[in-house]
């Protein structure tokens, strides 16, 4: 087969599958997040687990999977799209809108943490840390006459920047020994917050809201009639950068960087052999996912308006890699799901909220034991020449 | 598959459509504290008074609405505190609360408050910046401040003779208040002085080394600023080591926990706070019987009155001018000589109200018993290093 | 620099005298004792089985608070003796725990010795989540700190100005006879050369007529055992529990495991002496708040991954390629 053949032509039900399913969910979204009562919330969880297993049965989720396969633009753009109505429909919700905007700013920095698991093999389990960095980055910037436009990126700089002293550990070990170095630098991290006074200690820090040319993210919006609440402009920034996000990680996994990484993660010797510099690829994936996790941590703090040593400790680290087990390494599209699951369920359901980690923790064993490529597992490699994807 | 599909929606539809029509007339009124983790008998007494409250209020039959109490826990940690008053203040249609018993949450939620234009009243948290950092109109407190207590705990020390104190304080905002009043009281007094100061985190395990350092400098006093669960470790480790001084403690350890943790190592800690024990307060006796009447799991500690008058003062705001938040915010602002059960209660300009009693309490024989009272003011027993 | 405020007395170095000395040997002697203890655990699961297992440290926990149940249900028989009650909250601790640690490996260890490593080692962090979460949620009030009693003798004699207690001397004593005690197993019985088997070539030692899968539970429920008895002893020494000490401890005891060399029980006592010692120093010689004791130790286990990335007494590492 050479370049200069046409391309195949691709058979198959096309887009309609994949944007009615996506139109369904963001029926779902709605309902669940619209919903007060409790016993209303379990049947909504409930129905929703039925009809997917139901949908598997009865072969509906293969077309999804191939719309979702060959058309993926429109797929992303289905799912922007719906993102926005979801928001748009609750527009004047507070909670809500947090909550959503939590979601994306989450998917953002598992995506990053993907890229350093999922695709290189490079352990991290001090993910909530960097995310904690990039979040003081904006509580020290914001505020100081600095562009809070351009704090997320100094946070996701200063994120990298840290990452960089744990460089030398994380590439001279493997296994369990490396799973150490990000263990006890999570650790680390937090014992360090709490005691240095200069970032708040214990107490922490407010951050003030992000203003771009002269308007302030915190106050409410007004189209007409209809008031925005001000989360909605956090809404918008997180969505453009989970757009962003999605497709540079998308991209990555495309390209030979992908494949290098993959090839890395799969047998670290082969592919020394083959003359892969497994430093400088694992050294990459890691900046390139701290990077990630900063920016989305920047961003979140200055949504939340608060940052704390408590918000940022080993197990919120280990909630990360548990949404990244749960979603299915190395697969995008599952993280989206994995991250709505864990962080929008234990908020509806009021009366787990206090089982929430041991819940957490029982499914996550659930997974490894039963399922341990996640719900949506990552999908092989797929390579025809000339078709574009 | 597709009916069934169809149906299902309809059927949601129809759910939602139900929810959104329920008749109204009903209030909802928040209440935050530490409902679980080490203070969580002071968190727990104090939902169970701001319950009482609103289930009096509602057995009235004068009463306009119908009121709800919306309890959330928000664990003694600010940003869990911040995560759950963002959630309480985002909600439309809770008109107010009263919040926060450890004044490391106070202090972290003043922000979202006033993003919100949530109007609170304190009931628990002593830390002065509350309602003196900012001058916001929502945030309002019916408790005092530590400034008085350390100023009668300074007082105190000195006039029983003692000269040398080792400050230990956990480096939550509350700890570092408690140190800087107490220093400043301490000096301005100028018979003891202080020979050391430590910070201590507030969930740390071990004091070993810090007391190792503290026994070199042998003080006659230890004075802690900080919360019962370390309290109680900082007492049964100084015992460990043998140091033989008086344990000094502020309104954070006067509580049961902190006796049925140490035992008889608990006997001789001094401990102060503002308000009169909840007995002796003007409507102390209607308190404690209406609170016995419900029979709730846990007494209501040394803040549960606080709660109380808190809960019914936002509930006779309502009841003047409506469930409306702003409105609520514009009536708390004119409190004067409010009548209650813990004495009149008036806001000044930063919302914060003055308790000018002080109560001295020394633990004996495993109760916290008021100094005046005891057996170690009248000589017949004395405490460390006590002339 | 942070943590030094205006008007706080700081000791650059604390005038040391050999009563002060003492003191602080002591301390860094305890708590080695039980970073040790907890580290020997983790050396043992990773030699016979080559899995890092996590929940070893909630494991403590709940030997600990099964222990305080035993002493609550010992007081309400009315037994007196302290010694009694001791005996049998150790007891049945250890083997609540060796149980539990039966049970931990066959059902959640074993299945997934075939998948990547990576998966044990979350699915055992995961565990001791759920052990940690259902104490705080089971045990009543479980989210509180609970007192432990006193149950060894208070007496104390001073040497100088050093105040050396009984019951840190019994239980360094106990700690250290656990450990020979473990040694001797492991050197001199045939249990423990079907242990040491086990642990260097799983293969050979199956075609040799060893028990695999008995051998493993019984590795297993040694170093729970262990977990329950450094669990009792750090109530002991505290005088109280509470539901997070496993994490803490845990964590710990894993840095002091990898220090020392994961699969060798003498490294596991020199890193938990090790730690011990590093911070201990670090609230000594440092003017910094004895906060930052933590935050320095880990940061020397960091870089000592850096230098030696397979600990200090190194494992022999060989991978079939």
């Amino acid at each position: 087969m050479s370049a200069s053949e046409p391309a195949r032509k691709i058979v198959g039900p096309g887009w309609w599958p994949g944007v009615a399913a996506i139109a369904l969910a963001a029926v779902y979204v709605i309902a669940l997040l619209a919903a007060e009562k409790q016993n209303l919330i379990i049947a909504l969880l409930a129905i929703g687990i039925v009809a997917v297993i139901g949908a598997s049965r009865f072969g509906l989720l293969a077309p999804v999977t191939h719309s979702f396969a060959w058309h993926e633009n429109g797929m992303a753009f289905a799912a922007l799209v719906s993102a926005v109505v979801v928001a748009g429909y609750f527009h004047d919700e507070h909670f809500v809108l947090l909550l959503v905007v939590t979601v994306l700013l989450m998917t953002v920095a598992t995506l990053g943490l993907n890229i350093q698991f999922g695709y290189a093999g490079v352990l991290n389990f001090a993910g909530a840390s960097f995310f904690g960095i990039g979040a003081y980055t904006s509580a020290v910037l914001n505020g100081t006459g600095f562009p809070s436009i351009l704090v997320p990126l100094v946070g996701g700089v200063a994120s990298a920047l840290v990452g960089c002293m744990l460089l030398l550990p994380v590439l001279r070990t493997r296994g369990h020994y490396a799973a150490v170095v990000t263990i006890a630098f999570a650790l680390l991290f937090k014992t360090f917050l709490e005691v240095n006074d200069v970032l708040g200690g214990p107490q922490g820090l407010q951050v003030k809201g992000m203003t771009f040319l002269g308007w302030s993210f915190n106050d409410n919006v007004d189209i007409g009639p209809v008031t925005f609440s001000f989360y909605w402009s956090y809404f918008i920034v997180s969505l453009a950068l989970l757009a962003l996000a999605f497709a540079l990680v998308r991209r990555l996994e495309r390209s030979w960087i992908g494949l290098n990484l993959d090839a890395l993660r799969l047998d670290e010797t082969a592919a020394a052999c083959f003359g892969l510099s497994t430093t400088r690829w694992k050294i990459t994936a890691f900046l390139i996912g701290n990077v990630l996790i900063g920016v989305a941590g920047a961003l979140f703090g200055m949504v939340g308006g608060f940052v704390g040593p408590n918000n940022y400790s080993f197990a919120d680290s280990l909630i990360l890699v548990s949404i990244l087990l749960l979603g299915g390494i190395g697969n995008p599209w599952g993280l989206i799901v994995g991250t709505f699951i864990v962080i929008v369920v234990p908020e509806k359901l009021q009366t787990i909220q206090e089982y929430r980690f041991l819940l957490f923790a029982l499914l996550v064993i659930g997974v490894l034991l039963f399922r341990p490529e996640g719900l949506l597992p990552r999908t092989v490699r797929r390579y025809f020449p000339g078709v574009r994807t | 598959m597709k009916k069934s599909a169809i149906l299902a929606a309809v059927g949601i539809a129809a759910l939602l459509l139900a929810g959104a029509a329920e008749a109204k007339d009903k209030v909802k009124v928040g209440f935050i504290g530490p409902l679980t983790g080490g203070v969580s008998a002071n968190g727990l007494g104090g939902r169970n008074s701001a319950d009482l409250a609103v289930r009096l209020r509602n057995a009235d039959p004068k009463a306009k609405y119908e009121y709800e109490l919306i309890v959330l826990d928000d664990e003694c940690k600010p940003n869990v505190a911040v995560q759950v008053a963002t959630k309480m203040a985002a909600e439309k249609d809770i008109v107010a609360a009263a919040t926060h018993y450890c004044s490391a949450t106070a202090i972290a939620t003043v922000d979202t408050y006033h993003k919100f234009g949530f109007p609170v009243i304190v009931w628990g948290a002593v830390l002065p910046d509350i309602t003196y950092r900012n001058n916001y109109a929502e945030v309002h407190r019916v408790n005092g401040t530590m400034i008085n207590q350390n100023d009668a705990n300074a007082e105190l020390i000195s006039s029983l003779g003692y000269k040398t104190v080792a400050v230990i304080h956990d480096t939550t905002d509350y700890g570092k208040g408690h140190n800087e009043y107490f220093s400043k009281s301490l000096e301005k007094i100028g018979k003891a002085k202080i020979v050391g100061t430590f910070g201590v985190t507030a969930d740390q395990q071990d004091f070993t080394t810090e007391l190792t350092k503290i026994k070199a400098l042998n003080p006659d006093v230890i004075y802690f600023g900080g919360l019962t669960p370390i309290g109680v470790r900082i007492r049964s480790q100084m015992d460990k080591l043998g140091i033989k001084a008086v344990f000094d403690g502020t309104s954070g350890i006067v509580s049961d926990s902190y006796i049925q943790g140490l035992g008889p190592l608990a006997e001789g800690t001094l401990a102060f706070r503002e308000g009169a024990p909840t007995e002796k307060l003007p409507g102390g006796k209607f308190f404690m019987e209406k609170y016995n009447e419900q029979k709730y799991e846990n007494p209501p500690e040394a803040y549960g009155a606080f709660a109380f008058a808190a809960m019914n003062m936002i509930l006779d705001a309502i009841e003047k001018v409506g469930p409306d938040r702003k409105k609520v915010i514009d009536e708390l602002a004119n409190v004067k000589d409010r009548d209650s059960i813990v004495g009149k209660i008036t806001f000044d300009d930063h919302g914060q109200n003055t308790v000018p009693v002080i109560t001295k309490y020394v633990v004996q024989d495993g109760k916290f018993v008021e100094w005046a009272d005891s057996e170690y003011a009248s000589g017949k027993r004395k405490l460390p290093g006590q002339k | 620099m942070p943590g030094i405020r205006p008007g706080m007395t700081v000791e650059l170095l604390t005038p040391m005298n050999a009563a002060l000395l003492a003191q602080y040997v002591m301390n860094g002697l305890m708590l080695g004792m039980m970073y040790g203890l907890v580290a020997v655990g983790f050396t043992l699961f990773f030699g016979v089985l080559d899995v890092i297992k996590f929940s070893h440290g909630d494991v403590l926990t709940v030997g600990a608070f099964t222990a305080l149940a035993t002493f609550a249900g010992v007081n309400a028989m009315g037994l007196a003796s302290p010694w009694l009650a001791l005996l049998l909250m150790l007891v049945i601790a250890t083997l609540a725990m060796a149980f539990l640690g039966m049970l931990i490996a066959r059902f959640l260890v074993m299945p997934l010795r075939s998948a990547p490593a990576l998966n044990t080692l979350l699915i055992t962090l995961m565990l001791g989540t759920v052990l940690r979460e259902c104490v705080r949620l089971f045990y009543p009030q479980g989210a509180n700190p609970k007192p432990f009693p006193a149950l060894l003798p208070r007496g104390s004699i001073d040497i100088g100005a050093f105040n050396l207690r009984f019951d840190n001397v019994m239980m360094l004593a106990a700690g250290a006879l656990v450990i020979v005690g473990l040694q001797l197993l492991l050197n001199r019985t045939k249990l423990g050369l079907a242990i040491r088997a086990v642990a260097q070539d799983e293969e050979t030692a199956r075609t040799m007529g060893i028990n695999f899968t008995a051998i493993v539970l019984i590795t297993f429920a040694i170093g729970s055992g262990l977990a329950a008895f450094a669990g009792v002893m750090n109530g002991l020494y505290y005088n109280e529990v509470n539901f997070g000490i496993g994490l803490y401890l845990g964590v710990i005891g894993f840095s002091a495991a990898i220090i020392g060399g994961l699969g060798s029980i003498y490294g596991a006592i020199l890193g938990g002496f090790l730690f011990a010692g590093l911070q201990i120093i670090g609230t000594v010689l440092l003017p910094l708040a004895s906060a930052y004791k933590d935050v320095f130790a880990f940061a020397v286990v960091i870089a000592l991954m850096a230098w030696r990335p397979t600990g200090l007494i190194r494992e022999k590492i060989s991978e079939r390629v």
